[in-house]
């Protein structure tokens, strides 16, 4: 058996921890690219939405890489992800390739199942060894995530614009190539106050903007163009609420206090929506509520046709905390200058409305 | 008296007969916008971002009909009819979503739907929706016990009289003539018999469609559709070519895809609409199995408000005379 799976940011790198510890025979497929993107959009039906085909894409490196069994997210009571799996499996089964689908529960799944899942893929390894590995991947995520948010912080700032990212693409490189928890942490703290060394613009007070939106086209740059270090170049910094680390931390282990940020955000969006309307839907419109004040504008990121997203856009337009939003619908028809063209002018917008609301402060205060 | 407006789209055509008896059972009136007209399209889709799909413009635009109409407007959320088989995002925010498009709407009548949740819940929702009209719990009950029984005896008289719901509800309402012309009496359905899958708010919305099962029996054949099946040949069908159902109203697709592309129908058009989740996936499966079958020609139409009434006669009459060839092919090899 040779385990595959799909990319996802770098999601592949706890996963690859894991399977070496658990000696998992595996294949991690090109990150994504032109060619993974070409693959899938050929082999899908048309109306599905980005996920779907870079997913698939991946997924046909990956068997093209001799994997025969393939991990992907499923479900019920999601949205089309839920049964993505199943199609994906008919259309590899087209294209002669002989592979199992395994479906990782993304809705219902418990600390146990995953454990339980991973017991089977790894045909029965001791559940002391699992639960180690285990361990191991959500510290190498956890570095990951704590790393990307200085990296975020640093970006609009750095005089020399690409600093930040040349410095966590080595960061990603190291901790893959951590192999024990003294190595991890030594590259994380080594990392943190290299990029808080970076030379900064003190000057600036960089404009703040939230991005929010679809689950799987926030976490995996390929997909939205790198929108997050775009806008560092615009000099924006940029809040998501959305990490990995975070999310598996909230989904997988009981929740003593009963603190969880989603909670806030659903009761934000109360007045306009109710109810889960599947994917992240809710969440978009609740965040867009709760950090009307917080932010100076918001970028709504959402592939094209998704279902969630597109009843989350229709209310957001309509409710009565107004702060500027910019969605971004990503598909394999979309290009970067057009992309470019559009935050720059959202930026343009959002510094105009800061001298605007300056001025009139000045004008109260004399 | 309480005047209740039901748009006519989207839900209606599966269960207006049941909401219509429960509303009048608690002593309301019901008033039901006119059929989909191209101003009624128009009106829906300027309230949304172009990305929303058109079966919701459709919906939209029926809701501004009945704007100062009526004093409710119905819309339910149904999350899920069948355990852990959950419904379309669009449908889960209907209510939310003509709220915020639609400021002027009349208050919205919203009710949740989910048998995840079990009994006890569902209970308490339609008692909630009944608490609009009377205090009386017992009045709620037996009101909704009339209304499953209209509900039934609308699916009794679609699947044992093959009827289309529009005529069903006609039949129910007693404005149809004693002896309707039902398809399977249709007198020149002589050519053969299509079989048309899709969502019924497709199907039966003459101008969604441009007439199609008009041009279909005006062309000389039978038309069959999801609703004249019965459930159970629906479900191994379903069972067939997906393993277990993943959307509510999976049956009206990939159910009666599988069912006619087996046995019973000359060809199969299935209909979708522009950006739709859940048909994205199912009429993949139903067109899958028709490549790997190889015996009954299927077409999938997929419609949106820009799709122009010739291009769909084009297709249709390139479908039909690739049918009638391949019969003739059929009958000289016999020969």
């Amino acid at each position: 058996m040779r385990l595959g799976m799909p990319h996802m940011g770098n999601l592949y790198i706890p996963f690859k921890a894991l399977f070496q510890r658990l000696s998992i025979d595996y294949v991690i497929p090109p990150v994504n690219n032109q060619r993974t993107l070409s693959l899938g959009v050929k082999h899908s039906p048309e109306g599905l939405c980005i996920p779907f085909k870079l997913t698939l894409g991946n997924l046909i490196e990956a068997a093209e890489l001799g994997a025969d069994t393939l991990l992907m997210p499923g479900g019920s009571g999601i949205c089309r992800l839920g049964c993505y799996a199943k199609t994906q499996e008919e259309i590899l089964r087209d294209l002669g390739y002989e592979v199992e689908m395994i479906q990782a529960g993304v809705s219902e799944q418990t600390l146990l199942g995953t454990l339980r899942m991973i017991k089977r893929l790894s045909n029965n390894v001791p559940w002391i060894k699992i639960i180690s590995a285990f361990r191991f991947g959500l510290a190498k995520l956890s570095a990951l995530d704590r790393i990307e948010r200085v990296v975020q912080r640093v970006r609009p700032v750095e005089r020399i614009k690409g600093t930040a990212n040349k410095l966590f693409t080595k960061a990603i490189k190291a901790i893959d190539e951590a192999n024990d928890y003294n190595t991890l942490k030594k590259v994380q703290v080594d990392y943190i106050s290299q990029l808080n060394q970076v030379t900064k613009d003190n000057q600036v007070q960089p404009l703040i903007v939230g991005i929010i939106g679809e689950f799987y086209v926030l976490l995996e740059p390929f997909s939205s163009f790198d929108v997050e270090s775009e806008l560092g170049k615009l000099g924006v910094e940029v809040r998501r609420r959305l990490f990995l680390s975070e999310w598996t931390k909230f989904s997988l282990f009981p929740n003593l206090l009963g603190i969880d940020e989603t909670d806030k955000i659903h009761k934000a969006a109360q007045p306009y929506l109710k109810r889960d309307v599947g994917g992240d839907g809710w969440e978009s419109v609740g965040e867009k509520v709760l950090h009307t004040k917080e932010y100076d504008g918001i970028i709504h990121l959402a592939p094209f046709t998704c279902m969630p997203e597109i009843v989350a856009q229709n209310i957001m337009l309509t409710t009565k905390e107004t702060i500027p939003v910019l969605t971004i619908l990503c598909d394999e028809q979309m290009a970067k200058p057009g992309m470019l063209t559009r935050l720059e002018a959202f930026v343009d917008l959002l510094e105009r409305k800061r001298r605007a609301q300056n001025n009139n402060r000045q004008r109260v205060t004399a | 008296m309480i005047r209740v407006g039901i748009p006519r789209a989207l839900l209606y055509y599966q269960y207006y007969p049941m909401w219509k008896t429960f509303f009048e059972e608690l002593g309301s009136q019901v008033v039901i916008s006119p059929s989909t007209t191209q101003a009624m399209l128009s009106q829906g889709s300027s309230r949304v971002v172009a990305d929303t799909c058109l079966p919701v413009k459709v919906f939209l635009g029926h809701v501004l009909s009945l704007v100062e109409k009526c004093d409710y407007i119905f819309i339910p959320a149904i999350r899920s009819v069948k355990r852990r088989v959950y419904n379309c995002s669009k449908f889960l925010g209907l209510p939310d979503m003509t709220k915020a498009v639609i400021p002027e709407s009349p208050p919205i009548l919203d009710i949740d739907i989910d048998i995840n949740k079990g009994k006890r819940d569902l209970y308490q929702s339609i008692y909630q929706l009944g608490r609009h009209f009377t205090w009386n719990p017992f009045k709620v009950r037996q009101a909704s016990i009339a209304a499953w029984q209209a509900h039934l005896d609308y699916q009794k008289l679609m699947s044992s009289h093959g009827l289309t719901p529009p005529q069903a509800i006609e039949r129910m309402s007693g404005t149809l003539e004693a002896t309707p012309k039902t398809h399977s009496s249709h007198s020149t359905s002589t050519r053969g018999a299509i079989a048309l899958i899709g969502h019924p708010y497709l199907l039966y919305d003459e101008h969604i469609n441009h007439r199609l099962i008009h041009r279909l029996e005006q062309a000389g054949y039978k038309v069959l559709t999801p609703e004249m099946l019965t459930a159970k040949g629906l479900e191994t069908a379903i069972v067939r070519l997906a393993g277990s159902s993943y959307w509510t109203y999976e049956e009206e697709v990939v159910g009666a895809g599988g069912y006619y592309l087996g046995s019973g129908a000359d060809g199969v058009i299935g209909i979708m609409t522009f950006g739709c989740g859940p048909d994205s996936l199912m009429m993949d499966m139903v067109r899958r199995q028709a490549a790997r079958l190889r015996a009954t020609p299927f077409m999938s139409l997929t419609l949106e408000e820009h799709t122009a009434e010739a291009g769909v006669v084009t297709r249709l009459e390139a479908f039909l005379d690739m049918i009638q060839s391949k019969k003739r092919r059929r009958a000289e090899v016999c020969v």
